[in-house]
């Protein structure tokens, strides 16, 4: 990654589950002394803001309202305003943006604006999603409100919260979070405190670490849950294939899903055996219709050459997905001509 | 010939239809085609003859139109019983994750 591309997190969390306190312990610690915070909280006049303790070299933007409902125009504008007022001199030189959503927000939109966004590509690019999940009440808010089951599942990392309130984490509360999203570690915050590394990787965005993060994503598949584990209507499941796929028939698949149910397409992480380039697997990476350019690895992370992706979504079908895949290879080998290459 | 056994064909329109909620038994009939019932509309799907540029045919309610892949089968298909359905196109984000 270029010195000047900057990574920029989200971290979110249903209400209450200590995104602030994080967030206020993590702007003490050095490596995040350079850091512009993004704080968004739903309500005319906000709190967070003064909660939160930024060294001299760090400093703190606030929106208010719903980031989620206004973020094609809301978060845009204070990108684009950050990096100009940074290229001016007219604030610190951050190395890294970090966006507190409100406990309402639906972070996919965020994201999306994040890969999208013309205005601001090739100076910001999506580090990783931290969730965070109240450890007393988390259980029942992820029962209960299916934004809080979103914010989970579209995780790069979860983050439990307020242990000491109940003495350590609960087995099931671990287990539906698993169910819910399988590939993001769960991590334990201390009265807000964290190890900023492991929260804060910067997944994709670095190459020396996507190989990390596919293997990462791809663990639990090996361990046997590539069948499909569902909570509520939020599913997770892996779609693995031996033979190679066809650049035409995986850009078909990928349109295909965006046409016909983008919005239920919640998140899909893959490393694929690309037929037309059997030695450097393609990462793949998308939110709803939305879809990264792929990115070539130079070799594969393991012998394993599977094309594997993960999805989550929210009640599409895995056996769908996967007759989906087989019917359009079918016809894309047909119309080639030939087998794929092997 | 399409590239993709009958089949193959009848249990993607079979998962397709739950995928969208949508009411309707696939069958396959005695002469290769695929028949969609207890639908709304009449809906039957053949494979194009050889000296077509479609691959497949598709008569809805006796209107015939050609189609270039399945995926055009499914989009037609769809579009048929689906008064609400509004497609949404893919996008591509405008940088790859790691600038070269």
């Amino acid at each position: 990654m270029p010195a000047d591309v900057i990574p920029v997190s989200v971290l979110t969390g249903f209400l209450g589950s200590g995104k602030t306190t994080i967030l206020g312990h993590l702007l003490r610690q050095l490596e995040f002394s350079r850091t512009a915070i993004i704080i968004n909280e739903f309500g005319e006049i906000g709190l967070d803001h003064q909660l939160v303790k930024a060294s001299e070299d760090s400093f703190i933007e606030l929106q208010t309202g719903c980031l989620c409902c206004k973020v094609r125009t809301d978060l845009e504008q204070t990108l684009q305003d950050l990096l100009q007022r940074r290229d001016e001199g007219n604030c610190p030189s951050f190395n890294r943006v970090v966006i507190e959503t409100s406990g309402l927000a639906d972070p996919a939109p965020i994201l999306q604006t994040l890969m999208t966004d013309t205005s601001i590509a090739g100076r910001l690019v999506l580090g990783g999603v931290v969730t965070t999940v109240d450890a007393v009440t988390g259980a029942g808010t992820l029962t209960s409100e299916s934004i809080s089951q979103k914010q989970v599942a579209i995780a790069d990392r979860i983050v439990l919260t307020k242990l000491d309130l109940v003495g350590g984490a609960q087995h099931a509360l671990i287990r539906r979070l698993k169910e819910l999203n399988a590939a993001a570690p769960v991590l334990c915050a201390d009265h807000g405190r964290i190890d900023s590394p492991s929260l804060f990787g910067d997944g994709l965005s670095v190459p020396q670490a996507r190989s990390l993060a596919v293997g990462s994503w791809m663990a639990e598949e090996a361990h046997g849950h590539s069948h499909a584990q569902h909570h509520a209507d939020i599913e997770t499941y892996a779609v693995v294939r031996t033979q190679p796929i066809r650049a035409v028939a995986l850009t078909l698949l990928l349109e295909t899903l965006a046409e016909h149910c983008g919005a239920d397409l919640l998140r899909l992480k893959g490393i694929v055996n690309i037929a037309e380039s059997p030695d450097q697997p393609a990462v793949i990476h998308g939110v709803q219709h939305v879809f990264h350019a792929p990115v070539w690895l130079e070799r594969w992370p393991s012998n394993d050459r599977r094309s594997r992706i993960v999805f989550i979504t929210r009640c599409i079908p895995q056996r769908w997905v996967e007759v989906l895949l087989d019917a359009i290879s079918a016809e894309v080998v047909d119309l080639l001509g030939k087998a794929p290459a092997s | 010939m399409s590239g993709i056994p009958i089949d193959l064909a009848c249990e993607l329109l079979t998962k397709s239809l739950a995928a969208w909620h949508l009411v309707g038994v696939v069958h396959r009939s005695i002469d290769e085609a695929i028949v969609i019932l207890g639908t709304p509309k009449d809906i039957r799907i053949d494979p194009a003859p050889p000296d077509l540029m479609f691959r497949w045919m598709i008569t809805i309610d006796n209107r015939k139109r050609g189609a270039i892949s399945f995926v055009s089968v499914l989009r037609q298909v769809r579009e048929a019983l689906d008064p609400g359905y509004a497609s949404t196109r893919v996008r591509v984000a405008v940088s790859p994750l790691v600038l070269s």
